[in-house]
């Protein structure tokens, strides 16, 4: 268990000196315990309380870097089970491999392009794995130097033979490529391998006891940047070892396990395979491998990892758009609320009732409610109108009129001045909303 | 309530100085400093231009006897005036609250530390607006608006001020300082300080910790030069008036882990004790105030302030503020309504009326079903007072929010919310909250009634306190400092418990294990 914030508090200066940009001790105490700021904020802290907080608050799970400049990857420093309980950090690096015996530069282009759009950002892959799958050291260098020089994406490097592994990071060790992978015949001259060229490691044992072996072998040997491979390549065994290896590291500070995890897709079927991988992108996996660059594959694993991955702690709020309620016709009315779902659903609840099919516009107030964003600024006559503007509900209404909620009735002179609408003041409780349409609408 | 000496923000001492001399040739202030220093040890003095004036004629007049009076302003004590003599006048000052609704004014004699006199009005503001957040609209958005808020609330103090020099036959050049407590919103608009960013986004008040100021300048019509000084507040929706009740109650100086409740508009609260504290404000509006409830009223005379509700006949057993015909129900008599009315079965754990009851007092209103607590026939107005679904509602939302802020802090803080050892209600709800009932509609926590304390007016109680003691004005600020502000619009901690709470007493039970015995 991670330390509470009044467990950090009392370790801290006490000064509310702000120089932490908190305004109280406190509140940055409760910021560490949230994972959202880091001991080194406050300059004033003992090196007594450091030691102290340093190793009760070193995360569980460690943070692994793999490649260099703008396409690093960062895995690890995870602390819950659950999405809902916080929210996890780092977003699983989808990773496609290629064999040394194919044509390595065709494939790596493929790679390039799985760059997708989703909500107006850029995702694309993470990384491309080389996999010496001739055997042939020369030939999995050669493809290692091809794979680099077409793609700027980290590598992983692919081979139990430790000497075929020299040989290619000859070629790519300088940017950092993740070593796969040391084994209990190999991890001696692999760690010696991680070691000199800086390298993140992985490792792989037979089943999870193995793992966990090799991994206190492997760091007792000084290599610190690991991720960890249980071997497993059934999705209901990885879904086990996944499950375990989180709560272990989470729940039992178990440090074998305090690595991120890499999870090899294998079966031959495109469907099975993207359906494996969502497993895998929903419980804990670092990396995820997968064979095909095929973007019909590719982009439901980007699009689930982005909402996997999106912080839960945001408020409740409906997306901010026209809705309809029945099958409104152009004489239907509008009726203006804000997008804090109680208030949304109470209204859409309240027009249903109400029988006559209608249109309502949620203003997006951070998911607050009517009175609320009134008070903080979010309502206003130009928030309403932007969005009579963006929804396009003018080409779906031939009237221009508007049904504001009966508690913000002071906005509908500025809202009318501005928006150009007819703007009727509606009850105060959309409990009056069919009252209200039977007497004012019909 | 902690107690500390009487060691007021202005004083009188008297002084005589060493008679200047041909090997003594000192100048008068210098000398005058000298002998003050010796006489209080305080370091930092300073003395206005208005003072030193005259003040060669003053020390010499009486053979070098005179009266200083001291005004402490924050860092230094200022020389405020020199009288020749040891015969002064009397001197007073002022404890302020200023609240949204209803202003206090309390005159206080600083030699002997006690309280002549007390009154209190409506703040005159409520024409540009009931709450904080019309007021700061009218402000920002009209044209004058500042001018007409901070003249508004400047004309109900002076008013009062007035009124309490005149009916005790005091001069109000005699009232020499002014302690005012106040929520954030309230000492902008008096100050005359821009409030616009309070209300948005992220919830920044031009300043927390305000510095003496000049009666002049601020407007109120006491002796020019007297200080007047705002009690620091901790945020935007946390004052100090908030500060002031803290300090009132010691939160800051005992090892209990201490809750302290103001269930009025803002519904601001503070969690911790000696080692921390936390504060935030959970805007559980004005219902339990008697605003936005039909029949709802404040604490005042033909008030129903408690309420029994009969389980097998749905009548009702009453008594009334004053003992009056009754008017319509306060706060602590809306709370035993919803636990009467719940417990009798006539609404559900939602608020919803029960479908399957039908008595005479149940029928249909304007607002959907309603319960009659009182027939025209009966009541103080010939009106009927009665309950509905709408105004149930409001309640339970009112009740949420309070209790929600309450968890959202322990959660913050992981702890378990018998951690509290103390909880103590501020709030105008009359003279009998009963606790009980509060608790079975889940207001407060299920916790035993002996840790539960009601304490009134707390803003002016702690006003008045720094006023009397420059160490109290001194903690008010500490107190302001270490207070840890908990904006309940990050993250969905806040709102997860806010909708756990629209229940009757809460969705989850073992919250209240004592309800389910």
């Amino acid at each position: 268990m991670g330390l509470t914030g009044l467990d950090i508090f009392k370790q801290l200066p006490k000064t509310n000196c702000k120089d932490c940009g908190q305004a109280t001790c406190l509140a940055f105490a409760m910021q560490i315990a949230a994972g959202k700021a880091g001991l080194d904020g406050c300059p004033h802290v003992s090196s007594a309380a450091k030691e102290a907080l340093e190793a009760a608050s070193a995360p569980p799970v460690a943070l692994v870097k793999i490649g260099t400049g703008e396409k690093e990857i960062q895995l690890g420093n995870e602390t819950v089970l659950f999405r809902h309980d916080k929210r996890f950090e780092h977003p699983t690096a989808i990773t496609i491999s290629v064999n040394d015996t194919e044509d390595v530069a065709a494939k790596v282009q493929a790679v390039n392009k799985l760059v997708f759009d989703r909500v107006g950002m850029l995702f694309s892959v993470n990384m491309v794995a080389v996999i010496n799958a001739s055997g042939d050291a020369a030939k999995f260098a050669d493809a290692v130097k091809t794979a680099q020089e077409n793609t700027e994406f980290p590598l992983a490097l692919c081979t139990e033979d430790a000497a075929a592994m020299g040989a290619a990071l000859e070629v790519a060790g300088s940017k950092k490529p993740l070593i796969y992978a040391a084994t209990a015949a190999n991890y001696e001259a692999m760690a010696e391998l991680a070691k000199k060229y800086e390298c993140p490691l992985a490792v792989k044992g037979a089943d999870i006891n193995e793992l966990a072996d090799l991994s206190e072998k492997v760091s007792a040997l000084g290599c610190k940047q690991l991720i960890l491979d249980s071997g497993a390549r059934e999705v209901n065994k990885m879904l086990a070892d996944q499950t375990q290896i989180r709560r272990l590291a989470i729940n039992k500070r178990f440090r074998p396990f305090g690595y991120p995890t890499i999870a090899i897709v294998t079966s031959e079927d495109p469907v099975q395979a993207v359906l494996d991988a969502s497993v895998y992108i929903s419980k804990y996996a670092g990396v995820v491998v997968l064979s095909t660059a095929d973007p019909a594959e590719i982009l439901p694993l980007i699009t689930l990892r982005l909402n996997i991955y999106t912080d839960p702690q945001k408020p409740i709020a409906v997306e901010s758009k026209l809705y309809a309620v029945g099958e409104p016709g152009p004489d239907a009315p509008v009726f203006v609320t804000t997008n804090f779902s109680l208030t949304y659903f109470c209204v859409q609840g309240d027009v249903e009732a109400a029988r006559i099919p209608a249109y309502i516009l949620p203003v997006d107030s951070d998911g607050t409610s009517v009175l609320t964003a009134w008070a903080a600024g979010k309502l206003t006559p130009d928030s309403i109108t932007e969005l009579i503007k963006k929804s396009g509900i003018e080409d779906k209404v031939n009237h221009k009129k508007l049904i504001l909620p009966g508690g913000v009735a002071v906005l509908s002179g500025k809202l009318a001045e501005i928006s150009g609408w007819e703007v009727l003041v509606g009850p105060y409780d959309s409990g009056g909303i069919p009252s209200f349409l039977k007497q004012r609408w019909v | 309530v902690s107690q500390t000496s009487v060691d007021p923000l202005f004083k009188k001492i008297k002084v005589e100085l060493p008679e200047p001399s041909l090997t003594d040739s000192m100048d008068d202030i210098e000398r005058l400093k000298m002998a003050v220093r010796k006489e209080t040890g305080i370091e930092n003095l300073r003395v206005s231009l208005n003072t030193v004036s005259n003040i060669p004629g003053i020390l010499r007049k009486e053979k070098w006897k005179v009266t200083v009076s001291l005004a402490d302003v924050l860092g230094y004590t200022e020389i405020a005036a020199v009288e020749s003599g040891w015969d002064y006048q009397k001197y007073y000052g002022l404890a302020i609250d200023i609240g949204t609704t209803t202003i206090v004014v309390n005159l206080v004699d600083l030699e002997s530390g006690q309280t002549i006199a007390q009154k209190g009005s409506y703040n005159q503001q409520a024409v540009y607006g009931d709450d904080i957040i019309s007021r700061i609209v009218h402000a920002t958005e009209e044209k004058n608006g500042m001018e007409d808020l901070r003249n508004a609330v400047l004309k109900s103090l002076n008013e009062l001020i007035s009124q309490l020099a005149s009916e005790n036959h005091i001069d109000i050049n005699v009232i020499n300082y002014a302690v005012c407590a106040g929520n954030t919103t309230m000492v902008h608009l008096f100050l005359g300080i821009d409030p616009k960013y309070i209300r948005l986004e992220p919830y920044t008040p031009a300043i927390n910790i305000p510095e003496p100021i000049r009666a002049e300048e601020v407007g109120l019509q006491i002796c020019k030069t007297a200080w007047v000084y705002c009690i620091p507040g901790i945020a935007s929706y946390v004052g100090g008036d908030i500060t002031s009740g803290a300090q009132v109650i010691g939160i800051d100086k005992t090892e209990k882990v201490t809750l302290f409740i103001d269930v009025g508009t803002n519904g601001e609260m503070v969690l911790g004790n000696q080692d921390w504290l936390m504060a935030c404000a959970c805007s559980a509006g004005p219902a339990f105030e008697g605003g936005g409830i039909k029949c709802g009223m404040r604490a005042m005379r033909g008030a129903i302030e408690r309420l029994d509700v009969i389980s097998d006949t749905l009548d009702v057993e009453y008594s009334t503020v004053g003992g009056a015909k009754p008017v319509g129900v306060c706060g602590s008599g809306l709370i035993d309504c919803i636990a009467g009315m719940h417990k009798a079965g006539i609404i559900d754990r939602t608020g919803q009326f029960s479908s399957n009851l039908t008595n005479q007092r149940i029928r249909n209103g304007d607002d959907g079903p309603e319960y009659v607590i009182v027939s025209k026939e009966n009541s103080g107005n010939g009106q009927d007072i009665a309950l509905s679904e709408v105004d149930i509602k409001n309640l339970i939302r009112s009740k949420g929010a309070v209790f929600a802020g309450i968890r959202t802090m322990l959660r913050k803080m992981d702890l378990p919310i018998e951690i509290i050892e103390e909880i103590i209600i501020a709030g105008g709800f009359g003279r009998h909250i009963s606790i009980k009932d509060a608790i079975s509609i889940g207001l407060l926590p299920d916790a035993e009634f002996e840790k539960y304390k009601y304490i009134g007016n707390s803003s002016v109680k702690g006003a008045k306190m720094v006023l009397l003691s420059k160490t109290a004005r001194d903690e008010a600020v500490q107190l302001a400092t270490k207070m840890t502000y908990l904006e309940l619009s990050i993250g969905n901690d806040f709102m997860d418990e806010y909708v756990s709470a629209l229940f009757i007493p809460h969705t989850d039970m073992t919250l209240f294990p004592s309800l389910s015995e």
